[in-house]
Parts: structure tokens; C-alpha cells; sequence
């Protein structure tokens, strides 16, 4: 192959190169527009779940409000809300105990 | 027979060649064409290898667009959500694909009978307009309640809510927003440059309140203000050492959610934007200037028994004092008398100095919406300063009030009041106003005040708060009105190692309802809720 034939054949190169190189080039920014188009779809359902995250949070946070937990224990369970004067200290305990029986006779 | 040789072969090739001189810019061409093939070669090569060495282009804004919201989640010091912003809908018409008005109307009135017909009716069949707004902030329920109905024309736009989870709690710290966010009242006014930059970061905002504190002390000022039949009512709980507001409570309260059904009397924040005269919680004050100055020792005793005349004007004591008495007692029996004779030996100008360096002069500077300035004209005479000396003639906020206590907890020098949480190593400005010994003195009294004094109702057992109480009669159309009274608490615990302040006040108490009758109590019952979420111990009491 002589000089020419060698520069032809190269020529011939280029240019398929240059051509799979523009379709190449235009499936590329067609993927990455699909690609893009997906990304924004994902990005709106992510927005879109932590919307709803937000709105969940939101109702754990008024669901374990102090008001509603005092309410339902008041209401559910018969509970109060402790004051001193409800406790009792240890050493006053004894007072309030019944009185000690007797043990039984074998 | 003709002969074979390469250079006969190729004669002909070598017959239409170009003539050097014309062959030369061809091979230029091909040359140029090659370098040019061989640049775009390179330049996508370097673009291949710049993707591969700088990751995910699409990584950083898809980031950004996860995370950003209008405004910022504001938290409690351990993380409880106090507000958020959701998703909400704009109920929205084009006039012009309705069919029936009125019908459409009314069927939107089944879901919201709240929406004026007439109004409805009017704006779905304004063909001049596009686009017409029918209602704001749709839940998703709402919006899917809407949808089922079919209307033609019936459309929505995206927007965001500002929604407050815990209701009524802490509404006047928080505040709220209009329909557009904008902020309105609360830290969402205060703050609101944080918030905005927060949200668009994707971070929270956290406040110094605690929601269980918060809870306890808005539920003990709810029960007191309307057991005294208060028009009005603030406290404040913080931390005096680093200035951090644990709590902070006005009454009446309002839900933030719902901010447009309250009254302006609800809305109104009261711990840092009422001003009041404060009465005998200023004594304290007057005793310890008295002492920072030496104009008198602990040990010099005072005779109360006689009113106090000061240029025609009489002041006098609610419940007269006999006998010589000490500073201990001018404070725990709450002596207007006494007060204002060390008031007058300090004089004008340096009692304004004091009451500047305590922070009763200025604004507090809590990161709410709106700190009021107190009013406190110079005192003209004699008259002003001792006056002054037992809390008239200077109205002040709850939250001034609180700052100013903050003196005992930090060995005399004074810290404000914050709504956001301090970080280890934050410098934390004080300013010095007493020393170290009046302070640790004065703690004393203050105690002595609880124990045996005006402030005995706010004793808790094993806790032992120091603390004094006030009842400043109200000024009415020209006199002071002795049926109308602003009472008050304000103490700091545990009084061997004070570091907590609290200051509870009721608003237009009646006749006879003194500070030491219905904030007092009111105090001892928050504390008893409070102490243990401090790490404080409160000693039960048996059972009577």
C-alpha cells in the first residue's frame, strides 16, 4: 500500500470515526435527556415522600404531645399528675401500712 | 513485447498527479482536516476523563432539591418538632371550562361551608380572568375529596403549610405565618432569616425550650390565672448561667394553627411584650445596690414602725413592721419603708446606673417578634427614687424581670435570656452589675423571704428556691387602684448553688390576691413538676 492508498485509508477512517462519533454524540444526549427527565421524575417522588414524611412527623409529633399523653393517662388509665402531697416518703410508709398480724400457731 | 517495471505500472497514476506547486494545499486540507478530527478527538477525551474524575454531575442538585423547603423545622433542645412545613394545595378555578357556576359552587360548599357562595359564584364565572384562587391550604384528603367530585375547571396549585404539631404549646414563642409564610409573630418573625436559610439548607432550627417543661409551667399559669380570675399571665423558666429559656409562657393561650379565630388578646405575648410596674421583686435589687455601695451593712438594723415621710408623700407598708429589723427582714417581710430609705441613700443617679447595668432600662433581647421597651421616665425627686427603690415608677417585662435575676445565679453578673441553645465553648456575655459576696448574700434573704417571709407558699421541700414576691397595685384613671394588682414571683434554686430562674406573674389580680397568694403556689407547683427534669431532687411530703 503505497502513500496514498495509506493517506485515503486514513482519510476514510477519519471520517467513519467522525461519524460514529456524531451518533454516538447524539445517543449520548438523547440518554442523558431520558436520563435528566427520569432524575426529575425521582427527584419529584422524593419530594413527594418527604412531603409526606414531614406530614408524618408532624402527626407522631402531636400523636406523643404532652396534653394528649396527660389526657389519655388521666382518661385511660386513671392516672394524675403527681404532687408532693400524693407521695409518700419512705419513712412515713409504715404509718399507712396495716398493723403487723400475728403469726400463726403451728 | 513491452517491458514490466513499477514505474510503467504506475505511469498513469504518476500522469495525472498534480503538479507540485498545485498539490501542496491539498495535502494542507488534509492536514488541517486531520488536526481538526484529531482536536475534537482530544477535547471529547478530556470531557470523558473530567466525567470520570468529577462523579455524578446530577448528584449536587438533585440534593439541593430533596432537601430544600421554604422553612426550616423548628425543634426543642432534644429534638421534639414544634413546627413544620407540609404540603398543601390552592384550590383553584379557570372560568372558562366551568359549566355550571352555581352548581360547582355548591358542590364545593358541601366540602367547605365555610367558602361564601356568592363569592364562589362570582369568581367561577369571571371569564376576564384566567386563573381565580377559591380556597388555601388543601390537605391531600381535601384535594382528593375535591378530585372525586369531577368539576370541570376545578383545579389545584402546589403550595406549602406552616403547621404547629403541638397545638397550643408554646404558641407564643413560636408564633405563626400567613398563608404565604411570612412570618408574623413568635421566633417565626424572630428567627425568621434562620429559618429561611435553615430550610434552604435542609437543617432544623432548635430552640432552648424543653416541650415537658414548657407543658408544666403553660398548665400551672393556666390553673393560676384562672383560679385568680387574671386577665393575663407570663412566666419564664431559664437556665441563668448560660441564659437558655427552658420555658416561657403567656395566658390566655391561642393555637398557632388556627392563629386567624384568635383574639388579639390570646395572640399577645406577655412574658416580652407587656410592660408592668413590678413591685417588691424589685427590692431585692435596692438592697443589694445599697450593700455594693456600703451605704449599709448586714448588721444595721432599721425602725419600720412609723410611715415614711417623703416630702408630703406617706409610704407605708401593707402590713406594719414593729421592732427593729435587718435587710433580712426588710425583704422577707417585703417593707416598702425600708426599701425606699436605702433607695434615697443611693440616689437617682446611681440607682439608674444599676437598674441599666441589670437590664431593666433596655428591651430583652429574645429572639421573639417584638421586645417591648420598658418605660422609665428619670426620676424628677425624692419621691421617684424611693419609688423606685420598691418597684414603681418603672414597668418593665417578665423576661427584663428574668434577665435581671440572673445576678444571683452567676455571682453577681448579669447574663440575657436566649431562645437559642448554647454550644459547649460558646462565650456567653455577662455584665457584671454586683459582687460576688452581695449576691451570695442576697440569696440569702431571698431565702429567708420563702421560708419565713411573704414567699412561703413557694416552698418546695428538698428543693429550697429563693425568691421574692411582688404586688404592684394598677394604675388606674389618676391613682393607683387598690382592687386591681399585677402579682408576681421571681426566685432562683436550689439556694445553695442558685443557677435557675423562674418569674411567674399574674395580670389584674383582685383585691387581696398578693404574689405571695397566687403566684407563689403557682411556682411551688412548677417546680415540683420541673425539678425532676433538672436533675433535682424534691423530698415528698406525708400525706395529711
Amino acid at each position: 500500500m503505497d502513500k496514498t492508498q495509506l493517506r485515503r485509508a486514513l482519510q476514510i477512517a477519519a471520517a467513519l470515526i467522525v461519524v460514529v462519533l456524531v451518533i454516538g454524540l447524539y445517543k449520548a444526549k438523547t440518554d442523558a435527556a431520558k436520563t435528566e427527565a427520569h432524575v426529575r421524575q425521582l427527584q419529584a417522588e422524593i419530594s413527594e415522600t418527604e412531603s409526606d414524611l414531614r406530614a408524618l412527623r408532624a402527626d407522631i409529633a402531636a400523636q406523643e404531645s404532652p396534653g394528649r399523653i396527660e389526657a389519655m393517662a388521666r382518661d385511660r388509665l386513671g392516672l394524675v399528675v403527681g404532687g408532693e402531697s400524693a407521695a409518700l416518703p419512705e419513712a412515713t410508709m409504715d404509718r399507712n401500712l396495716p398493723p403487723p398480724q400475728s403469726p400463726a400457731q403451728p | 513485447m513491452r517491458p514490466f517495471g513499477a514505474a510503467r505500472v504506475f505511469a498513469p497514476d504518476r500522469g495525472i498527479a498534480e503538479p507540485a506547486s498545485e498539490a501542496a494545499p491539498a495535502r494542507n486540507r488534509v492536514r488541517f482536516l486531520a488536526l481538526g478530527i484529531f482536536a475534537v478527538l482530544m477535547l471529547l477525551g478530556a470531557r470523558a476523563i473530567q466525567l470520570a474524575l468529577s462523579g455524578d454531575p446530577l448528584a449536587l442538585p438533585r440534593a439541593a432539591a430533596i432537601a430544600s423547603i421554604p422553612r426550616a423545622d423548628i425543634i426543642d433542645r432534644n429534638g421534639v418538632l414544634l413546627a413544620t412545613t407540609v404540603r398543601a394545595y390552592a384550590l383553584t378555578a379557570t372560568p372558562s371550562r366551568v359549566w355550571n357556576a352555581e352548581e360547582t359552587a355548591d358542590a364545593l360548599r358541601n366540602l367547605f361551608p365555610e367558602l361564601d357562595r356568592a363569592t364562589v359564584v362570582r369568581r367561577l364565572s369571571d371569564a376576564s380572568r384566567q386563573l381565580v384562587f377559591l380556597r388555601r391550604a388543601l390537605t391531600p384528603e381535601q384535594r382528593e375529596q375535591v378530585l372525586a367530585l369531577g368539576l370541570a375547571g376545578i383545579g389545584f396549585e402546589a403550595e406549602s403549610q406552616r403547621v404547629y404539631p403541638q397545638g397550643v404549646l408554646a404558641a407564643h414563642v413560636l408564633g405563626f405565618t400567613d398563608v404565604d409564610l411570612n412570618p408574623l409573630s413568635g421566633v417565626e418573625r424572630g428567627l425568621d432569616e434562620e429559618i429561611r436559610a435553615a430550610g434552604e439548607a435542609g437543617r432544623a432550627v432548635r430552640l432552648s425550650l424543653d416541650v415537658r417543661m414548657q407543658y408544666a409551667l403553660e398548665t400551672e399559669l393556666d390553673v393560676a390565672a384562672r383560679a385568680a380570675g387574671a386577665s393575663g399571665g407570663a412566666a419564664i423558666l431559664l437556665d441563668g448561667r448560660s441564659g437558655e429559656v427552658f420555658a416561657l409562657a403567656s395566658w390566655p393561650r391561642f393555637d398557632p394553627n388556627d392563629a386567624g379565630q384568635a383574639s388579639e388578646n390570646q395572640r399577645r405575648d406577655r412574658v416580652a411584650g407587656d410592660v408592668h410596674e413590678l413591685g417588691s421583686t424589685i427590692k431585692p435589687f435596692t438592697v443589694a445596690m445599697a450593700l455594693e455601695e456600703e451605704l449599709t451593712a448586714s448588721g444595721e438594723v432599721f425602725d419600720l414602725t412609723r410611715p415614711f415621710d417623703i416630702d408630703g408623700s406617706l409610704i407605708e407598708d401593707h402590713e406594719p413592721i414593729s421592732g427593729l429589723v435587718g435587710l433580712r427582714e426588710i425583704l422577707a417581710r417585703s417593707s416598702n419603708i425600708g426599701a425606699a430609705r436605702l433607695a434615697l441613700r443611693l440616689g437617682g443617679a446611681r440607682q439608674r446606673g444599676y437598674l441599666e447595668r441589670l437590664g431593666l432600662l433596655s428591651p430583652a433581647r429574645l429572639q421573639l417578634g417584638h421586645n417591648q421597651a420598658p418605660i422609665a421616665p428619670a426620676a424628677r425627686g425624692r419621691r421617684d427614687v424611693a419609688a423606685l427603690g420598691f418597684g414603681y415608677g418603672l414597668a418593665a417585662t417578665p423576661a427584663a424581670l428574668a434577665g435581671a435575676y440572673t445576678v444571683f445565679a452567676n455571682q453577681g453578673a448579669r447574663i440575657s435570656p436566649t431562645l437559642t441553645p448554647r454550644a459547649p465553648g460558646d462565650v456567653i456575655e455577662r455584665t457584671p452589675v454586683f459582687s460576688a459576696e452581695v449576691a451570695r448574700r442576697l440569696v440569702l434573704y431571698l431565702r429567708a423571704a420563702v421560708v419565713d417571709g411573704t414567699g412561703r407558699e413557694a416552698e418546695v421541700p428538698g428543693l429550697a428556691i429563693a425568691g421574692k414576691t411582688g404586688t404592684a397595685e394598677k394604675l388606674g384613671a389618676e391613682t393607683y387602684d387598690e382592687s386591681r394588682n399585677f402579682s408576681s414571683f421571681a426566685g432562683v434554686f436550689p439556694a445553695n448553688d442558685p443557677r435557675y430562674v423562674i418569674v411567674l406573674a399574674l395580670d389584674d389580680t383582685g383585691a387581696g390576691e398578693a404574689g405571695g397568694a397566687v403566684a407563689a403556689p403557682a411556682v411551688a407547683r412548677t417546680l415540683r413538676r420541673i425539678a425532676p427534669m433538672l436533675g433535682l431532687n424534691v423530698t415528698p411530703r406525708a400525706r395529711e
